[in-house]
């Protein structure tokens, strides 16, 4: 019994560090989701880049991931707006809201973005690549706490933070979340929709490479360009829809959510992570079933 | 009723039935390189008609379609593997297992529209996957590894056999009753529920058909690769893959998924003497830039330009 407490303990523990990385990851997903109002399906694919960010980083400057961060963010943030000029421009341009038909458009063009992204990586790295950083861990009771993991889930959470006080606090976050309510309102106030638009995709970019980065952490077996767009996309699609899309602090709920059910559920699921991952991402349904505007109100 | 005739049946009906006639008298004298590609060049055809059902008709985007062309293959394997079937009878049960699921699915899944149907399909073929990785009697990650011959004939007539029928159902949806039904729940579903189409009942009929079909060219890819691996069976590639042909070829017409799978796939096989993985790329270029800039596809796209052949192809 007394072991099976401290085995509890220890996924716990473990869940709410790797729900926090995940919420980051969605939390990019999330903001791009809040002004577009369309996924993008390359999602994972851009979480991988900002992991292969990271590991450059680390192979020629000698840089742990929690430095990566910043330059990450910042080739993040050119990256989203290039691909809204690329993807998006030519549907939201002059409309109020996208329709089924645009909403088609983007889906099937960042698929087929996603595909050339992935392949690439595929033949220029072909082998998983590992970053090489462990601080240690802290004994806590019964339960080992990496500090690897704490260091990132605390810059995850504060990342997230900042975006919210970024959102609220300043004018150009005002700017931009008034552009999600109301186009043609925010056009009404002088606002130029464009710019807004390109600011805010560019924002969730940043905040996807950033948080790839930080889940080079929890990338045991190095980042493989097959396995990473595959699983954490869907996962980030699903911790969204889990905090409710557009809500800041959703993804941090989600993630949270998500990394609980993975790790602690695998204990009830005869120790099976696959199983556990299948029940997580399978969440969504009753989600959108039943509560569609997601956990938080 | 009309009655069918050769002269109201149409050209590219008659068109396509010609290419899979005139490809069934001559299969048995093709050399083997070319009875091999012409085999897959059809079971990609049989897959992208298959998708063609739910996401060109419906315009409901499905990213999780590899699930039922998975479960088709493991259908395949568990009755030759397990029950020593003949492989025509485990690719029925294939089809039928995948016709199941997605009714299943579909009942539930068909509820959300646009992302959030996307999201959801790519989602249960994510959870497919890792049960699969679990379930002993499938063999778990290792997959199954079936002891069946070389029969290339019997293959090409179990695929041209399942593609004629997807052809004839295309056909009859798209210019029966029922295709008014359709295209409006494409057009505008709550305007098509307002004037009394059954659009839930309308939409799972297709998912479910679509399911059926997408089993049974994975069943026969299985049959011809002999055996299932969880890894790449799941792989999304093959979503990827049946998407592209449709937007490749044009969504929800009859003529171009056979166009799209003819293009991906000689594309594909060309391109991969240059670079593995480079014919992917090239899909994907190609995808981007039909999807942004041509959405209705190649064969929309015609009909569009150049009025002599709207009423040759449809």
């Amino acid at each position: 019994m007394a072991d099976f407490v401290a085995l509890f303990l220890t996924d716990l523990v473990l869940g709410l560090l790797l729900g926090c990385v995940l919420a980051v990851i969605a939390h990019g997903l999330n903001i791009i989701w809040g002004v577009a109002k369309v996924v993008n399906v390359a999602h994972g694919e851009f979480i991988m880049l900002g992991a292969y960010g990271a590991y450059f980083l680390y192979l020629y400057g000698g840089f742990n991931p929690l430095l990566s961060v910043p330059i990450d963010a910042a080739i993040g943030l050119v990256v989203g707006m290039g691909f809204y000029f690329g993807f998006l421009y030519r549907e939201l341009r002059g409309k109020e809201s996208m329709g089924l038909q645009s909403e088609l458009v983007t889906l099937v063009s960042t698929f087929g973005l996603s595909l050339v992204i992935v392949n690439i990586a595929q033949s220029i790295w072909e082998h998983p690549v590992g970053i090489l950083w462990s601080p240690g861990a802290a004994q806590v009771g019964p339960v080992p706490v990496p500090f690897g993991g704490l260091y990132v889930a605390v810059v995850s959470v504060a990342l997230i933070a900042l975006t919210d006080l970024f959102l609220t606090r300043t004018y150009l976050g005002n700017a931009i979340r008034a552009y999600t309510q109301d186009i043609p309102a925010t056009q009404l106030m002088g606002i130029n929709p464009t710019v807004v638009a390109a600011v805010g995709i560019g924002m969730g970019f940043s905040v996807t490479m950033a948080g790839g980065a930080l889940l080079t952490v929890w990338l045991p077996t190095g980042i493989d360009p097959t396995k990473i767009g595959i699983l954490y996309a869907p996962i980030s699609f699903v911790i969204v829809v889990l905090g409710g899309p557009g809500k800041m602090w959703g993804s941090l709920v989600g993630g949270l959510t998500i990394g609980l059910i993975i790790n602690v559920g695998q204990l009830f699921l005869g120790g099976s992570i696959a199983l556990a991952t299948a029940v997580a991402v399978l969440t969504l349904i009753p989600i959108l079933l039943f509560r569609p505007e997601g956990i938080l109100r | 009723m009309r009655r069918l005739s050769l002269r109201t049946l149409g050209p590219t009906l008659l068109g396509i039935l010609a290419f899979l006639g005139v490809l069934a008298a001559i299969a048995g004298r093709m050399p083997l390189v070319l009875l091999t590609l012409v085999i897959n060049l059809l079971i990609f055809a049989a897959l992208a008609y298959s998708i063609n059902f739910i996401t060109g008709l419906t315009g409901y985007v499905s990213f999780g379609h590899v699930l039922f062309m998975a479960v088709g293959g493991y259908g395949l394997a568990y009755g030759v593997g397990t029950l020593h079937w003949h492989p025509v009878a485990g690719v029925a049960l294939g089809a039928l297992v995948s016709l199941a699921l997605a009714l299943g699915i579909g009942a539930v899944t068909l509820r959300f529209r646009g992302v959030y149907f996307a999201i959801a399909s790519q989602v249960t073929a994510l959870a497919g996957f890792y049960i699969v990785l679990e379930i002993q009697e499938l063999g778990g990650g290792q997959g199954i590894v079936l002891n069946v011959g070389f029969e290339p004939i019997a293959w090409f007539y179990t695929i041209w056999v399942i593609l004629a029928i997807e052809v004839g159902i295309t056909y009859w949806i798209t210019h029966g009753r029922l295709g008014y039904g359709i295209r409006s729940i494409r057009a505008d579903e709550d305007a098509a529920k307002t004037v009394g189409v059954h659009a839930a009942a309308l939409k799972l009929v297709l998912f479910a058909i679509s399911g059926l079909f997408a089993g049974a060219a994975g069943g026969v890819y299985y049959w011809q690769g002999s055996g299932i691996f969880p890894n790449e069976a799941f792989s999304l590639t093959f979503s990827l893959i049946m998407l592209a042909m449709i937007v490749i070829g044009g969504m929800g017409t009859l003529l171009g998924p056979l166009f799209g799978a003819v293009a991906v796939y000689l594309s594909s096989q060309y391109f991969l003497t240059v670079l593995i993985g480079f014919e992917f790329v090239i899909i994907g270029v190609l995808v981007v830039v039909i999807a942004l800039f041509l959405p209705e596809g190649i064969v929309g796209t015609l009909r569009k330009y150049v009025p002599e052949l709207r009423g040759l192809i449809e």
